[in-house]
């Protein structure tokens, strides 16, 4: 599984990054997680608004800084 | 692109897209949505993004405080996506402000005309 954290690298972007670790422990389940923090990078996924949290290539959250639970329920494959 | 961070501001996100069809009304749409995005009064974004349900567009538009589609014509395409979608708007129309589909000229006048207008009805 792949997990990747979109934005610059402010508050709210590293919280959700650590949200994300914490919800992939939680869940015990086996993940690369990657920043992105380059805009243009980020536009071109369509996200206007950070932070942005992708699972496996699909854009889950914008705009939002999701807690561990949410996270670990979009790892189960919810939405 | 707007940061909802703290470190960001907490202006309100308005999301600016545009039918572009292929009539003069759909080329005046795109024309008042870039000018639109120009002057800062919202960002545009792909409206062919989200009817292709391209995920990052679709929770974009979700996220945004407001959604502002500019369709050229009553056809409104631009409605139909957002209303498939199940996502709220704000639907402006080209042949709403004095422009004849197949018939207007889209001279300068008539973009800076129209895009006041749209501008001051988005704020109201």
């Amino acid at each position: 599984m792949k997990i990747q954290i979109l934005g610059t690298g402010c508050p709210k972007c590293k919280q959700l990054e650590a949200n994300a670790r914490e919800a992939v422990t939680k869940m015990g389940v086996e993940a690369d997680i990657e920043k992105i923090t380059d805009i243009d990078q980020i536009m071109e996924l369509g996200v206007m608004m950070t932070p942005g949290l992708v699972i496996d290539g699909e854009v889950r959250s914008v705009g939002k800084v999701l807690t561990v639970d949410q996270i670990a329920a979009q790892l189960k494959g919810g939405k | 692109m707007a940061c909802s961070c703290s470190c960001g501001g907490d202006t309100s996100i308005k999301l600016v897209y545009s039918c572009a069809g292929a009539a003069n009304t759909g080329y005046l749409a795109d024309q008042v949505a870039r000018k639109l995005n120009h002057e800062g009064a919202g960002d545009m974004t792909c409206l062919a993004a989200v009817a292709a349900d391209l995920s990052g567009f679709i929770e974009s538009a979700k996220s945004a405080d407001k959604n502002v589609v500019i369709d050229g014509c009553p056809v409104g395409c631009g409605k139909k996506i957002f209303e498939a979608k199940g996502i709220p708007f704000t639907q402006y129309v080209m042949t709403d402000y004095g422009v004849e589909k197949k018939k207007t000229g889209i001279t300068p006048e008539v973009i800076d005309r129209v895009t006041g207008e749209i501008c001051t009805a988005m704020n109201a």
